[in-house]
């Protein structure tokens, strides 16, 4: 059986994995679809959006009685300059 | 050409910079260090070029003139080594991270290999070539991989730079390989440049 490879995400990768969760549902999301595209547990996605909405990444907002989250244009620019880096990153064998 | 490619080189690593200071990706850091040498370092060869022409046409040659010529050469030979000592590092960290152990005395003896040559290898050119070597096995390595244009273009740069120097190793039997060399060492350089301007279009 092959042994599980568990893999090790750093602080920015999951910022990313959050804006870009966001992003993939149009730019603002409830937190159970960004749980799961983050692949995060409840408590540790509410502690990373703590930090996201302080850098001025994301914003919450009301909605229903429903808390969602939106993508501002400083968390695009973050997303986008990311993936650029990644890119450049890879090409030289360096993983996030 | 040598001005260009500096300026590739330094622009390589300025991207480098910004993705270690804003992202803290640790693996760029070796890249900017190497990068920036490089840039500087052959900066400073076709300036220091270019003033050693004008003081021969001005001057009658003299032998003090000619060690001085030879100590900018070798300047500029050891940032150059510097520069890919910083490129291998980056290979090596990132074999360790992705947890490569088998590969790990064959890499930290390519890497101390070249510092020990410096010791007893008079010949500086050819300890660039075996580093040059090893970062041209890596990126194929990395290509190899991935398969991304990206990682082609990396290799395609680092192994454009390790032909150039094999030309300038045998410019002493055929003066014209400087100048292929010159041009190979230029094509390199673009390929990184050409990377740079691919990840630069990326769109949300």
């Amino acid at each position: 059986m092959p042994r599980e490879h568990k893999e090790y995400r750093s602080k920015a990768r999951i910022y990313v994995d959050i804006l870009a969760s966001i992003m993939k549902h149009g730019g603002k999301s409830r937190p159970t679809r960004i749980l799961y595209g983050a692949n995060l547990s409840h408590d540790r996605l509410m502690k990373h959006f703590g930090q996201l909405i302080e850098l001025g990444l994301v914003e919450e907002e009301k909605q229903d009685d429903a808390v969602i989250y939106k993508l501002t244009d400083k968390g695009r620019k973050f997303l986008i300059e990311f993936i650029k880096m990644e890119k450049f990153a890879e090409a030289f064998g360096i993983t996030i | 050409m040598e001005f260009v490619s500096s300026f590739i080189s330094l622009l390589v690593g300025y991207y480098a910079l910004k993705g270690y200071k804003e992202f803290a990706i640790k693996g760029l850091f070796f890249l900017y260090l190497g990068f920036i040498i490089l840039g500087i370092g052959t900066f400073l060869r076709v300036f220091s070029a270019t003033y050693f022409v004008i003081l021969l046409r001005a001057l009658e040659p003299a032998p003090h003139l000619r060690s001085l010529i030879n100590l900018a050469g070798l300047i500029y030979t050891l940032t150059q080594l510097i520069a890919y000592s910083f490129f291998t590092a980056t290979y090596i960290l990132q074999a360790k991270a992705l947890g490569e152990r088998s590969l790990e005395l064959g890499m930290v003896s390519a890497v101390l290999f070249p510092i020990y040559g410096l010791f007893f290898n008079p010949s500086l050119e050819l300890i660039a070539i075996v580093m040059l070597g090893f970062i041209t096995v890596h990126s194929f390595n990395n290509w190899a991989l991935k398969r991304s244009s990206g990682s082609a273009l990396v290799f395609l740069g680092f192994g454009f730079m390790f032909l150039s120097h094999l030309l300038f190793l045998f410019m002493i039997m055929e003066p014209m390989l400087l100048f292929f060399g010159q041009v190979t060492q230029l094509a390199g350089f673009m390929c990184l440049l050409v990377m740079l301007a691919r990840v630069s279009r990326v769109h949300a």
